[in-house]
């Protein structure tokens, strides 16, 4: 039905648009966003199709990424990829989910907004500087407490990431909280129920879908993180030994398009293998975002009277 | 005038930021009665109520002096424990706002978080609670339904049971049926007058005619101050100030 | 009574992480912060081919405000479309979601399609123009979102009293309702800014170069720019924290102090202006 409603409404809105020139203007700026997504996917596929054709499923199960030898295999790279990005979440997640119930319902309210600002200001940092405090101090660290020659490892990578995502995940988890309406929370006080028995008992079923949808949009920023990965993670293209060695170096997909779009030849397959690679982060990213979405628009939270 | 005290206030101020809501209200309040405050919109008479189970505090930039005993016990001493205060004295808010739980559901929340029973107890509780607020026949069939699928006057009961059900000993009402038709208001008010056998009920209206429906007792705020408290008939009838008098006979409000 | 103690336990606990964000940051800074006494601040307006950073420090700002001025007329018009215009309905939605969507790409992705479609098939070239259209479409999705959010604090009572009085649509969005909102579009847009300001996978490809003989004369040229320089430095050139720590603490600062004015914008205006103070 949304559908049928959508193709009789589409040239309707187009006369309409046409009959309204500034409208028609605030329009087309609007479908911006639309329009460069698609050329996005039809740029990305075009530049990509000579590796989807001679590579195959080999892009993805390929167990071997050597250049000089012409082997495109994105196995390990994208091992890598999740390697780090799970790792990453796996700090973060709890960090910021709690964080998040802090400052919301805990933390006094004369310090709510200066937390939140830190938190804001963290985020700001752009990813070199996180390289660059990864490189001259994480690294070294890491190779120091465990023993290691080089402190470029997936565990770095990881930390890095995490405190990367740690924001996206304090804030989008954050609002959720604060969306529960202020009804259900008297409510329970006024029962007499302790703020940590409101916290547990009402507002943290109410906002459960919103945390999902901040850790999806975390996993969302974690995969296609590019520098500050590439600089602390080693860049070895070879799946650890064992798989879950985090002391490793890995290779993420996103580091590998970094270091090599510089030298690859228009045209070749290297240059046609990198923009499938970028290809499949897009799909990912996107497919991420979307689900996202889609859990934080159906809230469960209604009003309880139509007035 | 009232010996037999459940709520004695003595000297109550509360200030919100730099606007002092509350200037020196004193009065006391007869155990298993109805008192109604009554008082142009602004005048305080929420703040007076959620003043008597200590909920003002949870809004910034609140501040309170004076004393409010409850049996005998002042609420805003130190040793309080606000949780079991918060017990006894059961709320009822303007809008109804039941838990996005089933209707079984929102009446056990006070019984578990209180740990007062548990299995079959609880059961027990959630009908004797929905009998008490006359909500029983009308949902005992679909217990595990959304409480949102009740109406509003349904949803505004089940609040009641709801705060019936943690067994408290006096129940605050902030203007109850300010968001509900007139066939709802009326089962409310027979409500508030039977529960008044059992329990000690506050009720906060700006609408003169539930007052004199449903209250023993009537006091008239006005900007903060207590203007007038006697038994609801004399308040009505014969009001000792001039502004209980315009504000009775509709000059204002 | 235990209960309470019970309480103050499980928030202690919730509390550690908080503290551990706050560590984070202030070690952040403190690392920053201890390297400045080794930065020798004539660099900054020395030429690079001498050493300095000076055509690096113009290369950012001209970057960040070419980009500004590509993605802010747009994400506004944009964002008065979807507040002021805008059907509910199927099209809409698909907008709404594109928007989310473009925020959810990764800049590396960005770069590779500046790259192909700005760099190559426009045929700009590796120039200052394809870094503004690049980072303008990462900037696009925060001046939209941010200028909304502004666009519907301002209340109805403002638009329908301009219509009443007999103002066209346009008209009455224009004199009455944007004015109102221009705080929090302005902030939306420094917001942008500081997004982008320190971004170096989307111009790796398409924009920067590591040294320039002196600044770019025309948007078809190559630019340095501070983050470009950064990373090549560590990653490619392997130069030692001590030689790279001036363009880090730049590049800082520049982004600190974006994000600290849009922050600083954000709660002044809020209190300035009273209709928004009832929103809590």
């Amino acid at each position: 039905m949304e559908t049928r409603s959508f193709k009789k409404g589409l040239p309707k809105l187009f006369m309409h648009l046409r009959s309204q020139p500034i409208e028609f203007v605030l329009f087309l700026c609007a479908s911006f966003s639309v329009v460069i997504l698609l050329l996005m996917l039809l740029f990305v596929v075009m530049e990509g199709s000579l590796a989807f054709t001679r590579l195959g499923t080999q892009l993805i199960l390929g167990q071997m990424w050597k250049t000089n030898s012409d082997l495109y295999g994105g196995f390990p790279l994208i091992y890598g990829s999740l390697m780090v990005v799970s790792g990453a979440l796996l700090i973060s997640i709890p960090l910021g989910i709690c964080t998040s119930i802090f400052i919301a319902e805990i933390l006094p309210f004369q310090l709510r907004d200066p937390i939140k600002s830190v938190i804001e200001l963290l985020a700001s940092i752009p990813s070199v500087i996180y390289g660059f405090i990864g490189v001259t101090f994480l690294a070294p660290l890491i190779a120091s407490i465990f023993g290691l020659q080089s402190g470029a490892t997936a565990f770095t990578a990881s930390l890095i990431l995490a405190i990367m995502v740690l924001p996206t995940i304090v804030g989008v988890s954050g609002e959720t909280i604060s969306a529960v309406p202020i009804e259900y929370k008297e409510a329970a006080l006024a029962l007499g129920a302790s703020k940590w028995q409101t916290i547990r008992n009402v507002i943290l079923p109410l906002s459960k879908s919103g945390m999902l949808a901040s850790v999806m949009l975390g996993f969302g920023r974690a995969i296609g993180e590019t520098v500050a990965v590439l600089m602390v993670a080693g860049n070895v293209a070879m799946v650890p030994t064992p798989p879950w060695n985090y002391l490793a170096p890995v290779y993420p997909v996103t580091a590998v398009i970094a270091m090599q779009m510089g030298e690859a030849a228009v045209g070749s397959l290297e240059y046609s293998a990198l923009f499938g690679l970028g290809l499949i982060l897009f799909i990912i990213t996107f497919a991420v975002n979307t689900i996202a979405d889609v859990i934080v628009r159906r809230r469960p939270v209604g009003r309880s009277v139509q007035l | 005038m009232v010996n037999d005290a459940k709520v004695d206030i003595r000297n109550l101020n509360v200030w919100f930021g730099d606007n002092h809501v509350l200037k020196d209200v004193s009065f006391k309040i007869r155990e298993k009665a109805v008192t109604a405050i009554m008082g142009p919109s602004g005048c305080g008479k929420t703040t007076l109520i959620r003043a008597i189970n200590r909920m003002n505090e949870l809004i910034c930039g609140c501040r309170t002096s004076g004393e409010v005993y409850i049996n005998g016990h002042n609420i805003y001493d130190g040793n309080i424990n606000v949780y079991e205060l918060r017990r006894k004295v059961g709320m009822v808010f303007q809008k109804p706002n039941p838990f996005p739980k089933s209707i079984y559901e929102n009446v056990a929340f006070g019984p578990r978080i209180h740990k007062m029973a548990n299995g079959r107890e609880i059961d027990e509780i959630v009908e004797r609670s929905l009998r008490e607020a006359a909500l029983w026949d009308e949902v005992k069939d679909r217990l595990q339904d959304s409480a949102f699928n009740l109406s509003g006057g349904q949803q505004q009961r089940l609040c009641i049971a709801r705060a019936l059900a943690v067994k408290p000993e006096i129940i605050l009402m902030d203007e109850p049926c300010s968001a509900l038709d007139p066939a709802a208001t009326t089962k409310i008010e027979a409500l508030i007058r039977r529960l008044s056998k059992r329990y000690t009920v506050i009720i906060v209206t700006h609408n003169l005619q539930q007052a004199a429906r449903v209250s023993d007792f009537t006091a008239f705020l006005y900007e903060g101050r207590l203007i007038e408290y006697s038994d609801t008939k004399s308040v009505f009838e014969n009001p000792r100030s001039e502004l209980t008098k315009n504000y009775i006979a509709g000059k204002f409000g | 009574m235990s209960g309470q103690t019970g309480e103050k336990v499980i928030f202690a606990i919730l509390g550690v992480p908080m503290l551990i964000c706050i560590l984070i940051f202030l070690w952040i800074l403190s690392l920053l912060l201890t390297g400045i006494g080794t930065v020798r601040w004539e660099l900054f307006t020395m030429s690079a081919l001498r050493g300095g950073m000076l055509e690096m420090i113009v290369g950012t700002i001209y970057l960040l405000l070419g980009a500004a001025a590509v993605a802010g007329p747009i994400g506004v018009l944009a964002a008065i479309y979807l507040v002021e215009y805008a059907p509910s309905g199927g099209l809409t939605r698909i907008i709404d979601q594109a928007i989310n969507n473009l925020a959810g790409v990764p800049s590396i992705v960005i770069g590779l399609f500046g790259y192909t479609f700005f760099c190559r098939h426009l045929g700009l070239g590796v120039s200052l123009a394809a870094g503004w259209l690049t980072l303008a479409l990462m900037m696009l999705p925060i001046v939209i979102r941010g200028s909304e959010e502004a666009l519907r604090m301002v209340p109805a009572s403002f638009r329908e009293a301009a219509l009443a009085l007999g103002a066209t649509r346009w008209k009455a969005i224009s004199s009455t309702i944007l004015p109102a909102a221009a705080p929090g579009v302005v902030t939306s847009v420094i917001l942008g800014m500081a997004r982008v300001a320190g971004e170096t996978a989307a111009i790796l490809f398409t924009s920067c170069v590591l040294i320039t003989r002196g600044l770019p004369k025309t948007p078809f040229e190559p630019v340095m720019a501070l983050s470009y320089n950064l990373f090549v430095q560590i990653v490619a050139l392997g130069a030692p924290a001590q030689r790279v720590f001036g363009i880090t603490l730049v590049l800082f600062m520049i982004v600190t102090s974006l994000s600290l004015s849009a922050i600083l914008l954000r709660s002044y205006y809020r209190l300035r202006q009273p209709w928004l103070r009832m929103k809590g």
